[in-house]
């Protein structure tokens, strides 16, 4: 069903191209990234690869309240050797009166600003999962506006892992200056390798305003599975910017995130979490913090430390970003890791897991067209 | 012949009373009625603009362009430049939403951000998006009248009303006499240090409106920096239609 879902909206979208004009205005744009990739194992030896990548979008014009999306996101895979791709958008939106429907792969995020989201449609699709697809969705989308700020929408997605249709409901508004969420996602029985995952259920909540001259947030999540007691994770958050004498500014986010162990990998995407095996019902207390300067108006260096306050497992995430003209920006990014073994973040002993390098070193340009 | 002399004689003499009344009449213009007129000029109930920022700083210059939308109290900014194109800002009153193209989430922005350079520059998103009247926000008075370049110019203090919130507590306006139309501006924090100055390089008469086409704020406590701000089409009263500034269309 998901294989036909795909080719009709593609022929769709062939169809919407026929009939629009030729004098009507089609662009190209997108990101050509080139980086070398160097990994430090456990032993201190380092290999490197390079990384090439290719973001392609359509702009198309909208046509009668109908819009048309198509991004692609091309990559030479260093486990195949081969290229692959990645689609990231093919999509049909359409306003009706009062409801815009959207139909195809869509990108689901219900991110509020954090920099984890315990309660969003899909866990683990933000802030180190960037280009995993995760957020990216063969789905069906009805998004009811009620005032400017205040909405209701529905999601219908078909999970690859699974036959059945994994739903989605969240209502936004905001009261008192604060962006208010309440959402449902009810996963569907996966089959992971052999191994059956029940359907599980979570509901979620999150707070987004100003305390002062702060930005505070917060999000609180209850999952649940059949014949199993539901568990609570919460996030709490906060943001601010200082300015220096020089004009330079720097700003800060810290949050912290309760989760109970077992839903940590979901969290954390499975590459951090190859040592959450044992002892799942245990509470992880995590601590995520971000400084980010800015050196002139078009560098900044940033630095990003995860950790986890049970057993003290810690990765530290340096960074460098410059814009070197219009479209040219250079970027280094860093991760060190450091634990004991069978820490959360620590290196992997567990056997059939993906291990864990030392660090991580990615030094590349990107250039947008 | 002699009539029609006698009648030209009396229409230049009138022109000239005319005239003298009317420069007394402006210098005893007083600094609400100069602001008032300034922003006859540069207010607007809703407009349309398409413009480019050009940050610059050391060697380095950056050209962003974007699409922006205003009525009264909010204001839709689209940017429209490779980088950042579909990258969208959402001002409504003094809450700030972005939406973030590739993920296309739309996020609350932080108070805090308001005051912050926007998108790299050293205007800040109040800034661009800002669109209350000065005489609401400000209290102003004449403090003197010196020319620039070459044009003679009022200079006006405004200091931040009690009670509203401003990005600048006090600003310093050199308004044109003639055109009534800011030509630079000193923007301070309450303690007296001198943050930002914009000069205006180049002002078009469209509709009958005196409009600064072409200008540059300068960040005081950085070197070698600046941005500059060209309208490249500017439309006034445009059709809004009902929803532009919702949640829904920053989507």
């Amino acid at each position: 069903m998901k294989k036909y879902f795909s080719i009709t909206i593609l022929f769709l979208i062939l169809f919407l191209l026929g009939s629009i004009s030729i004098s009507a205005k089609v662009d190209i744009g997108g990101e050509l990234a080139a980086s070398l990739i160097s990994i430090i194992d456990n032993e201190g030896s380092i290999s490197a690869f390079l990384q090439e990548s290719l973001d392609l979008e359509l702009f198309l014009p909208a046509f009668n309240n109908t819009q048309a999306k198509f991004e692609i996101y091309l990559f030479n895979n260093p486990m195949s050797g081969g290229f692959d791709y990645l689609i990231k958008k093919l999509y049909l939106k359409h306003e009706f009166d009062k409801l815009y429907l959207t139909l195809g792969r869509q990108p689901i995020s219900w991110s509020f600003g954090s920099m984890l989201d315990p309660v969003d449609f899909t866990l683990g699709a933000m802030v180190m999962d960037e280009e995993t697809g995760g957020k990216y969705q063969d789905a069906i989308e009805a998004y009811v506006p009620l005032n400017w700020n205040s909405s209701v929408s529905l999601v219908a997605a078909f999970p690859e892992a699974s036959q059945d249709i994994k739903w989605g409901l969240r209502g936004r508004t905001m009261i008192g200056g604060y962006d208010l969420t309440l959402n449902y996602v009810r996963e569907p029985e996966i089959d992971f390798m052999g191994t059956i995952i029940p359907v599980n259920q979570r509901i979620g909540f999150t707070a987004k305003g100003d305390l002062g001259p702060l930005g505070v947030y917060g999000a609180l999540g209850y999952y649940f599975k059949d014949n199993d007691n539901g568990n609570l994770a919460y996030l709490i958050g906060g943001d601010y910017s200082y300015f220096f004498e020089a004009g330079n500014k720097i700003y800060f986010q810290l949050e912290y995130l309760s989760i109970k162990k077992n839903n940590l990998s979901s969290i954390l995407g499975s590459f951090f979490t190859g040592n959450v095996i044992n002892n799942l019902n245990e509470n992880i207390g995590l601590i995520l913090g971000m400084a980010n300067y800015e050196i002139d108006e078009f560098s900044q260096i940033s630095l990003m430390v995860i950790s986890s306050l049970n057993d003290g497992s810690i990765i530290v995430m340096p960074g460098y970003s410059s814009q070197l003209n219009n479209n040219l920006s250079f970027n280094l990014s860093t991760a060190i890791y450091f634990g004991k073994e069978d820490t959360i973040f620590g290196p992997n002993v567990s056997e059939g897991v993906q291990q864990r390098p030392k660090g991580i070193i990615s030094i590349g340009f990107t250039y947008s067209f | 012949m002699r009539k029609v002399k006698g009648f030209l004689l009396i229409g230049i003499i009138i022109l000239i009373l005319f005239s003298s009344l009317m420069v007394i009449a402006a210098a005893e213009m007083t600094a609400e009625e100069i602001i008032n007129k300034r922003d006859s000029n540069e207010y607007f109930d809703s407009v349309r603009i398409e413009a480019e920022m050009i940050i610059v700083s050391g060697g380095r210059k950056i050209t962003k362009t974007m699409i922006a939308l205003s009525d009264k109290k909010n204001s839709l900014v689209e940017f429209t430049n490779p980088q950042d194109r579909d990258t969208k800002f959402l001002k409504r009153e003094d809450d700030l939403w972005m939406f973030f193209p590739d993920a296309e989430e739309i996020i609350k922005i932080s108070g805090h951000m308001l005051n912050q350079g926007m998108m790299g520059s050293d205007f800040s998103y109040q800034d661009i998006m800002e669109s209350d009247k000065l005489t609401d926000l400000y209290d102003f008075k004449i403090i003197g009248e010196e020319e620039i370049d070459g044009r003679p110019c009022y200079v006006l203090e405004g200091v931040a009303r009690e009670g509203v919130k401003v990005s600048y507590y006090r600003r310093v306006s050199w308004v044109d006499k003639e055109r009534f139309i800011g030509l630079k501006e000193e923007l301070y924090t309450q303690s007296g240090r001198l943050l930002k100055e914009t000069k205006v390089n180049e002002v078009q008469e469209i509709e009958g409106r005196w409009i600064p086409i072409d200008s540059v704020m300068e960040n005081k406590l950085r070197k070698d920096t600046y941005t500059g701000f060209k309208i490249v089409q500017i439309d006034f009263n445009p059709e809004i239609p009902e929803g532009t500034f919702s949640l829904q269309n920053l989507r």
